[in-house]
C-alpha cells in the first residue's frame, strides 16, 4: 500500500513527537499531580502549568496570566463570547455580540446562544472573497456592543481578515475585540503586541499537540465572565482540574509553531500554489474559492463544476487522498457550507467545493499524488454526477 | 453453503471490487463480512436517503446511530466506508410516488421503488464510478447466474420486493445471506463480533417514523386533501352506512376503524378516489380471481397468455396458481386458480416459477 497523502490537516494534526515526549512525564508517576495540591507532585505538575503559559503567552505576544486553558477552540470561542456577553450585562453595558458569517461554527453558535440568553447577535456579510464588510462592521460597532468576534484566518477557505484594523475600530469604539486564530497560528504571524485583540483563541490539535487542549488569551480578566463553573482554577474564569499533559503539549506545540511560522509559511504557500497551478491546468474551469484577497498558506479551497463533494472525498480516499469537503448535510440534502454561502458563491459551485490543507508533513509528492489522481477521479465524479443530476 | 453462483469475478480470474449496501443492520452487517471472507475487494456505503429533520430534533440525521453502526463494521472488517447521499432522488422517486399512491387509493409499497429505482439503479451508479463489478445487499434473497430466486429462509423471503429491478441488474447482485436463515445470519455476525448481531428487526417503513404513515401523508398533502378528508362509507350495495376518516387511512381487508352491529364483521372491499367513498362489505366479498398488473417487470423472457406461474399478492401471503389471461404494452391479467382474499390496488403482484424463480412483477391495478 502506498502512503496515505493527508491533506487535511486544517482538520486536525498528528501529535508532534517532540510534543508527545514533553507530555509524558505528566501522565506517568513523575509528575501526573494535580496542579493545585500543596505536595511534591502537585509542584511538579504547576511547574507545567506555567512553564507552559509562558510559552503560550510568548508565542503569541501575551502575558503569561492572560492565557487561559480551555478544552479547544470552541470553548475557547464560548468563553470569548458568551462570556464577554455576560460580563457585559452584568455590568449594565450592552447585551450584544456580533460576528461575521464566516466564522467558525463554535463563534456563531456562542453568538446565538447569546440571543437564547436574552441577548442579541449581529451577524455581519462578507465580500466575495470572505472578508467582513467594512461598512456593517462600522455600523454594527455604532450600535454599542459588548464584543465582536472576527476570525483572523478562515477555516474553510483561508481568508485572512484584517484583523488589525478591525481590532483598533474596536478599541476606539470601546469595544471588545475577539479573533479566533486556531488557523492563523502557525501559519501567519499572529502576535498580540501586533493588534489589539481583546481575546484570542488558539487550539492544540491544529499545530501537532492533541486533541482536547486550546487557549483563550485574554487581556483584561474583568472583559470575561465563565460560563462554567467549578473551584477557583484558572482565576476561575475556566475552573477544572487544569488538563495537564495537554497544557503542556500546548507550550511545546506553541513555542514550536511559532519558532517555525515563517519558515512553514513560505514552504506550504509553494506546495498550496503549486496544487492550485496543476489543479487549474487539470480542471480548466476549476474555480478557487476566495483567491481575491490575502490566504493563509496552508488552505486552498477549490470548486470543480459538474461535481459533487461528497463523491469526490470518496474516490479521492480510495485513490489514497484524504482531504475534506466545502459542503456539509443539513436536514436531509446537500448544501454548500455556511462560509461559501456566505461568500456568494452559487450553489453548484458550493457542492462541488474540496479544501485542502498543507501541514508540517506534507512534501511536493502529495502534490503529485494529487495531481496523479484527479483526472480520473473528476472525470468519474462527472459522469456519476451527470447521471444522477439530471 | 456459498454457491457458486456467488462468484462475481475479473476476467483475469481475481475476485471482483463489490460495492456493499450497508444498512447498519445485521443483514448487511453479514453481507459484507462474508464478501470479505469471500475475497472480494469491498467497499461499504450507507445510502441517506431521508431526513427525520425536525421530528427527531436532538438527533442530527448525520449521526444517525445506524450510519455509525455500518461505520464500525466496515472498521471492524478493514474495509472503507461512505455515506452516500441519495436524499433527493429517494424523496422525488419514493416518498412522493408513496404519497401519490395514498392520494389515489392505492395501498404502496415503497421498498418496491427504492429497490427498484434506489438500491438497484441510483446505487449501482455509485458501484459504477467506483469501478466495482458487482453491488451487494443484506436482501433474503438468491441471486444466482443472473437470475433471482426466494431467500432460503422463507419467513424472512424478500424476493416479493425486488420485482422491478432491471433485469442486467441481478447478473451483477451478490446476495451473501439470501442463502441463510436469519439465525444463521445472526450466528454470523455473533461469531464475527460484530456491533450489530444483536440488532432488532426493522420492520416499519424505514422513512415512516412510528409506524404512522398517515402523518407524513399530512405533512405531504394539502390539509384539505381528499385523502384525508372524511367521506362517506358505503357497502357493496350502495347503502351510506357512516362515515370514514379519509380514505388513505383504509387498506383493502382492513377491520379497523370500522362500524360494527351488522351481523357480521365488515371489511373494506374498495376504495372508490374518486367518490371519496370507502366500500365495505362481509369477508367473503374479499376473495377474488382476477388480477391486473401494471408497471409489468420481467426478469426472464416476457410470458404469453396461457403461460402458468405462481403469483403473490402480498408480502407474506402465499403464491397461488395462475394464468397470464392477457398481456399488452406493461400491462398483465392474471386468472387464479384460487380465490385469494384482500388483492389491493398498489400492491405488488409478483411471479415465480415452480422452482422459486422470481420472473416479474407489477403493481396491482
Amino acid at each position: 500500500m502506498k502512503r496515505a497523502t493527508y491533506l487535511d490537516n486544517a482538520a486536525t494534526t498528528p501529535v508532534r513527537p517532540e510534543v508527545l515526549e514533553a507530555m509524558l512525564p505528566y501522565l506517568g508517576k513523575e509528575a501526573f499531580g494535580n496542579p493545585s495540591s500543596a505536595h511534591r507532585f502537585g509542584r511538579a505538575a504547576r511547574a507545567g502549568v506555567e512553564e507552559a503559559k509562558r510559552a503560550v503567552a510568548e508565542a503569541v505576544g501575551a502575558e503569561p496570566n492572560q492565557v487561559v486553558f480551555t478544552s479547544g477552540g470552541t470553548e475557547a470561542d464560548n468563553l470569548a463570547i458568551i462570556g464577554a456577553a455576560l460580563a457585559a450585562r452584568d455590568r449594565g453595558g450592552p447585551f450584544r455580540v456580533v460576528v461575521s458569517a464566516t466564522e467558525h461554527k463554535a463563534g456563531l453558535a456562542a453568538a446565538h446562544a447569546v440571543k437564547h440568553l436574552g441577548g442579541e447577535e449581529v451577524i455581519l456579510p462578507v465580500t466575495a472573497s470572505g472578508r467582513v464588510d467594512s461598512a456593517a462592521f462600522e455600523h454594527a460597532l455604532a450600535g454599542g456592543v459588548a464584543v465582536a468576534s472576527v476570525m483572523w484566518v478562515n477555516n474553510e477557505v483561508g481568508t485572512i481578515q484584517p484583523v488589525r484594523e478591525l481590532a483598533d475600530r474596536c478599541s476606539a469604539a470601546g469595544v471588545l475585540f475577539h479573533s479566533d486564530a486556531v488557523q492563523a497560528f502557525g501559519k501567519v504571524p499572529v502576535s498580540l503586541r501586533d493588534v489589539t485583540c481583546a481575546l484570542l483563541s488558539i487550539s492544540g490539535h491544529k499545530i501537532g499537540a492533541p486533541k482536547g487542549i486550546g487557549a483563550l488569551i485574554v487581556r483584561d480578566r474583568k472583559a470575561v465572565e465563565a460560563i462554567i463553573h467549578g473551584g477557583g482554577q484558572q482565576f476561575g474564569i475556566r475552573p477544572g482540574t487544569e488538563n495537564v499533559p495537554g497544557i503542556v503539549a500546548l507550550g511545546i506545540a506553541a513555542r514550536l509553531a511559532a519558532a517555525e511560522q515563517a519558515e512553514l509559511a513560505a514552504r506550504l504557500r509553494e506546495l498550496r500554489n503549486e496544487l492550485e497551478r496543476r489543479l487549474l491546468a487539470i480542471v480548466p474551469d476549476a474555480v478557487i474559492n476566495g483567491w481575491q484577497e490575502a490566504r493563509a498558506p496552508h488552505i486552498t479551497n477549490v470548486s470543480i463544476p459538474g461535481t459533487d463533494s461528497e463523491a469526490l472525498l470518496m474516490h479521492l480516499d480510495l485513490a489514497g487522498v484524504a482531504c475534506s469537503s466545502g459542503s456539509a448535510c443539513s436536514t436531509g440534502t446537500v448544501e454548500p457550507s455556511h462560509v461559501l454561502t456566505a461568500m456568494g458563491v452559487p450553489r453548484e459551485l458550493g457542492v462541488a467545493a474540496l479544501r485542502f490543507s498543507f501541514g508540517k508533513d506534507s512534501t511536493l509528492e502529495d502534490v503529485e499524488t494529487v495531481t496523479a489522481v484527479l483526472p480520473k477521479v473528476v472525470e468519474k465524479v462527472r459522469s456519476l454526477s451527470a447521471v444522477l443530476h439530471r | 453453503m456459498m454457491s457458486d453462483g456467488l462468484t462475481v469475478g475479473r476476467p483475469d480470474g481475481r475476485k471482483g471490487r463489490v460495492l456493499v449496501a450497508m444498512s447498519g443492520g445485521v443483514d448487511s452487517s453479514v453481507a459484507a463480512a462474508l464478501l470479505v471472507e469471500q475475497g472480494y475487494d469491498v467497499i461499504g456505503a450507507t445510502m441517506k436517503l431521508f431526513c427525520y429533520g425536525d421530528s427527531v430534533p436532538d438527533r442530527p440525521c448525520c449521526s444517525l446511530d445506524s450510519i455509525t453502526d455500518a461505520k464500525l463494521v466496515a472498521h471492524k472488517l478493514g474495509i472503507p466506508h461512505y455515506v452516500l447521499h441519495l436524499e433527493d432522488r429517494f424523496g422525488h422517486d419514493v416518498i412522493d410516488n408513496f404519497v401519490a399512491e395514498y392520494a389515489r387509493g392505492r395501498t404502496p409499497i415503497p421498498c418496491v421503488r427504492c429497490n427498484s429505482f434506489t438500491k438497484f439503479r441510483d446505487f449501482l451508479y455509485h458501484a459504477d464510478a467506483l469501478e466495482c463489478d458487482a453491488i451487494a445487499t443484506g436482501h433474503y434473497a438468491i441471486a444466482r447466474d443472473g437470475a433471482l430466486y426466494r431467500g432460503r429462509d422463507r419467513q424472512k423471503d424478500q424476493s416479493y420486493f425486488l420485482w422491478g429491478i432491471d433485469q442486467a441488474v441481478v447478473r451483477r447482485m451478490l446476495t451473501p445471506v439470501g442463502e441463510l436463515t436469519k439465525a444463521e445470519t445472526r450466528a454470523a455476525a455473533r461469531q464475527l463480533g460484530l456491533v450489530t448481531a444483536e440488532k432488532a428487526e426493522s420492520v416499519e417503513i424505514c422513512f415512516v417514523p412510528n409506524d404512522d404513515y398517515v402523518s407524513v401523508l399530512e405533512q405531504h398533502l394539502p390539509p384539505d386533501a381528499p385523502a384525508l378528508t372524511p367521506g362517506p362509507l358505503v357497502t357493496t350495495t350502495g347503502e351510506v352506512i357512516g362515515e370514514h376518516e379519509g380514505f388513505a387511512r383504509y387498506t383493502i381487508g382492513q377491520r379497523r376503524r370500522l362500524p360494527g352491529g351488522f351481523g357480521e364483521p365488515l371489511y373494506v372491499v374498495a376504495i372508490r378516489p374518486e367518490r371519496c367513498e370507502v366500500v365495505v362489505g362481509r369477508g367473503s366479498e374479499l376473495f377474488g380471481h382476477d388480477v391486473s398488473l401494471e408497471e409489468v417487470n420481467w426478469l426472464v423472457e416476457p410470458l404469453a397468455p396461457g403461460d402458468i406461474v405462481w403469483v403473490q399478492c402480498r408480502y407474506r401471503a402465499r403464491a397461488v396458481p395462475g394464468t397470464i389471461a392477457a398481456q399488452a404494452g406493461d400491462r398483465v391479467a392474471l386468472r387464479l386458480a384460487e380465490p385469494v382474499r384482500a388483492i389491493a390496488p398498489g400492491q405488488s403482484g409478483v411471479l415465480y416459477d415452480a422452482s422459486d424463480r422470481l420472473l416479474g412483477g407489477g403493481v396491482i391495478t
